[in-house]
């Protein structure tokens, strides 16, 4: 599908901007001049044109707050200017069906999630500890952080945009899972247990 | 009676025999003086001009007073559109919460600007923006292109392969008619959807509240033979699940419909199948 940028949108990327930003590093002014090209509105606009109509004691405070930093704000991922896939009349593109990224996996997390809550108040209701008991807890709760770290990279790094900053992140997320589970493995087998060493803790 | 036509004053100028009406005698409607006890209110608007470009978006202050003014945020942008500042650029069609046009954010809220009562104390400073996230056409008005093309892509029509049985109208039970109420009243105005964190993020893939509140219209419609197909639509790990059951969408809704609900119907009934 031929992506097409809008003729309005065109007049307004040629357009540079006649003032240089207070900024510290360079790229921040081709990304101004973006931004500037067609604004993304905000909840959280940029302070500069509501306080001129505050009175001065709100001006004096920004002003102290703004000299304490030396760095110019930079945003992560900056709104891009405006594409359109296809025409205006066209769907969005729907993607395939793929139960185990959609609902399987869904169900899967909310299973878990469930499951660590009388997994968490056993050992201590209980108070006998089986290792089965505790290995399980154990696996539970790394899969469940496994799910929630992966859902983090999937919001704020899109697939589109930054590919290999998300395979990178996908990556490093997985090695860590596993030495996380060897560690655990390795500190139920050959020490302690997790909910024994939290029980010392909270005693100590 | 005297007469501004041109036509008459020359007929009176013919015929001397009717002089005009001296000026005591008429009565003149003069424009309003300002009131001693005017309650004048400020709006902090945001405009933005795309003849333009280099010039930064900015905010612009209007002084209304309340007296002379509508209750209704949408009564003071049309007062000042026609009476400050004729430039002011927004949408508004039915000025009763049925269109959807003038939807915005108004005091950091996503409302329509026709629903949202002018807060009487005028020491409390109106501010107005286009709604959050979204590229700004001019002013007040946002794109709503992938919206609408998100809208779009979920089919949002009855789809049926089997006729009815006798050959009229696809009948429906008053249950199953229940079971629309809350979601066949939605008007598209995208306040719900602009005011979810996950959609400011991922707007090109996750399809938002609003689009998904009409999914699960068509989904929970006993009368479309598609179900299988939309939820299918719905499958992956972008389109509907990227609700994170933040619920602004149910907190912002001018209408009072609440998306969460139908979000999590869709996903309880697509889950286990």
């Amino acid at each position: 599908m031929a992506s097409i940028i809008r003729p309005s949108l065109l007049r307004h990327c040629r357009a540079i901007p006649t003032e240089r930003l207070l900024s510290t590093n360079a790229s921040t002014f081709s990304r101004a001049a973006f931004r500037s090209a067609r604004p993304m509105s905000s909840s959280f606009p940029s302070k500069r044109p509501i306080q001129s109509a505050l009175p001065n004691v709100h001006l004096r405070g920004s002003i102290r707050v703004a000299a304490f930093h030396a760095s110019g704000r930079r945003e992560i991922l900056p709104p891009l200017p405006q594409k359109i896939q296809g025409t205006a009349n066209d769907p969005a593109p729907v993607p395939d069906p793929s139960a185990a990224h959609g609902s399987y996996h869904w169900s899967f997390e909310r299973l878990i999630s469930a499951a660590l809550i009388p997994l968490t108040i056993a050992p201590f209701a209980g108070g006998s500890l089986h290792p089965l008991m505790d290995g399980l807890f154990c696996a539970a709760l790394v899969v469940h952080s496994h799910i929630g770290f992966e859902s983090i990279i999937i919001d704020y790094l899109p697939q589109k945009r930054v590919p290999r900053t998300r395979a990178l992140f996908m990556w490093g997320l997985r090695l860590g899972t596993i030495v996380v589970l060897i560690g655990l493995y390795e500190f139920e087998t050959n020490d302690v247990g997790l909910t024994e060493a939290i029980k010392r803790i909270w005693h100590a | 009676m005297a007469s501004v036509e041109p036509i008459s004053q020359t007929a009176e100028a013919m015929s001397p025999s009717r002089p005009p009406v001296p000026e005591s005698k008429t009565s003149t409607i003069k424009e309003p003086a300002n009131e001693k006890d005017a309650r004048m209110k400020t709006f902090h608007i945001y405009r933005w001009n795309p003849d333009e470009p280099t010039s930064k978006p900015r905010m612009q202050s209007y002084q209304l007073d309340l007296n002379k003014t509508g209750p209704m945020m949408l009564d003071a942008l049309i007062r000042i559109k026609n009476e400050v500042d004729p430039t002011l650029t927004f949408r508004r069609s039915c000025r009763e919460g049925i269109c959807g046009s003038c939807a915005m954010n108004i005091d950091g809220v996503n409302t329509l600007a026709c629903l949202c009562r002018i807060p009487t104390e005028t020491s409390h400073q109106a501010r107005i923006y286009p709604l959050p996230h979204t590229y700004v056409v001019k002013d007040l008005v946002p794109d709503l292109t992938q919206f609408y093309k998100q809208y779009k892509s979920i089919k949002p029509y009855l789809q049926r392969d089997t006729p009815s049985p006798d050959g009229r109208e696809n009948r429906q039970s008053p249950t199953d008619r229940k079971k629309l109420d809350g979601l066949y009243e939605c008007i598209l105005c995208a306040c719900c959807s602009t005011s979810c964190p996950s959609y400011w993020w991922n707007s090109e893939e996750y399809l938002g509240p609003a689009v998904l509140l009409q999914s699960y219209r068509w989904i929970a419609d006993s009368r479309d033979e598609r179900t299988a197909e939309r939820k299918d639509a719905l499958n992956n790990s972008m389109s509907l699940y990227r609700c994170h059951t933040i619920l602004n969408c149910s907190r912002t809704c001018p209408k009072g419909l609440n998306p969460a609900l139908a979000i999590a119907e869709i996903k309880k009934s697509m889950a286990f199948a």
